[in-house]
């Protein structure tokens, strides 16, 4: 199989998990950057960033939407932590593909190892 | 016994414009440069079976424009070209990258060596000069469109034979 179907297929699995469009938006990482560090209530991630709470919690309501945000209350407040399981979907693609550009530079690796085995490398 | 270093290229975004990649390779700098820059050895590892190098020629020289092209199983025709802006062998090119799948991204490639007792680093850097290509490397919407072209866009990044 080429890469070029590999990727598409895991381009088109991804279809089917909306994870990546929760995270593909940089305000929504810089949220799941905030809750990496532990639970929170809406108004402390609106302490940490530079967005309005009316920002924050329709972000919120996204990532919390495919799984990546859990919610629990506490008393009259809403905290918010992350479910880092959740990205195993982005994780596993990125993983493939650092594979396959690792394939490459290994291509070019073991074509350096036999040009040096065969002592023909010296002309510059 | 030299040590095998397959898997070891570390990948880094360092901004929303850039794409870093790092491998060391156990060979002289002259001959890991001669490696990615000429076309007798680039068509030897340019392309990932089935897909085909059909074209490679590399005027490595400030001014001189390089072209490769690939074409898949299916018959889909990737190029790419540029002109060399900046020519220091052994240890750095630098030249414009040009991809016919993006013809609205322009974009700056620089590969520079390093050599440390008989081990050569390759830093390979592709950097974006404004938000239309940038947004080939970020768009992440979930439509197919996108993702289509995300293939692509994998695809590019696979292919440092221009370096």
């Amino acid at each position: 199989m080429s890469i070029s179907e590999y990727v598409l297929s895991m381009a088109r699995a991804s279809t089917t998990s909306d994870v990546f469009n929760a995270v593909a938006d940089v305000h929504r990482r810089k949220i799941l950057d905030v809750l990496i560090t532990g639970e929170k209530p809406v108004g402390a991630i609106v302490g940490d960033l530079s967005m309005s709470q009316p920002q924050v919690s329709k972000h919120l309501r996204v990532l919390s939407e495919v799984g990546l945000v859990r919610c629990r209350a506490e008393g009259r407040r809403r905290l918010y932590r992350v479910a880092p399981e959740q990205l195993r979907p982005v994780h596993d693609w990125v993983g493939k593909y650092e594979r396959a550009m690792n394939d490459r530079l290994d291509r070019i690796d073991d074509y350096l190892q036999e040009l040096q085995r065969q002592g023909d490398g010296s002309d510059t | 016994m030299t040590p095998n270093r397959h898997g070891s290229a570390v990948i880094e975004f360092p901004s929303e414009l850039e794409i870093v990649i790092t491998r060391e390779f156990e060979a002289p700098i002259a001959l890991v440069f001669d490696v990615l820059t000429k076309p007798e050895h680039v068509s030897k590892w340019g392309a990932t079976p089935p897909d085909r190098m059909t074209e490679c020629s590399i005027d490595l020289r400030v001014g001189g424009s390089y072209h490769s092209s690939f074409v898949t199983g299916d018959g889909t025709v990737f190029s790419f070209s540029g002109t060399y802006l900046e020519v220091e062998p052994p240890t750095r090119t630098v030249e414009t990258w040009l991809f016919n799948c993006w013809p609205d991204a322009e974009a700056v490639e620089t590969m520079e060596l390093h050599e440390h007792e008989g081990v050569t680093t390759l830093t390979w850097k592709l950097a974006f000069s404004d938000k239309a290509g940038r947004d080939h490397v970020t768009r992440f919407d979930g439509q197919q469109d996108s993702l289509d072209e995300m293939e692509d866009i994998l695809r590019s990044l696979l292919d440092p034979s221009r370096a």
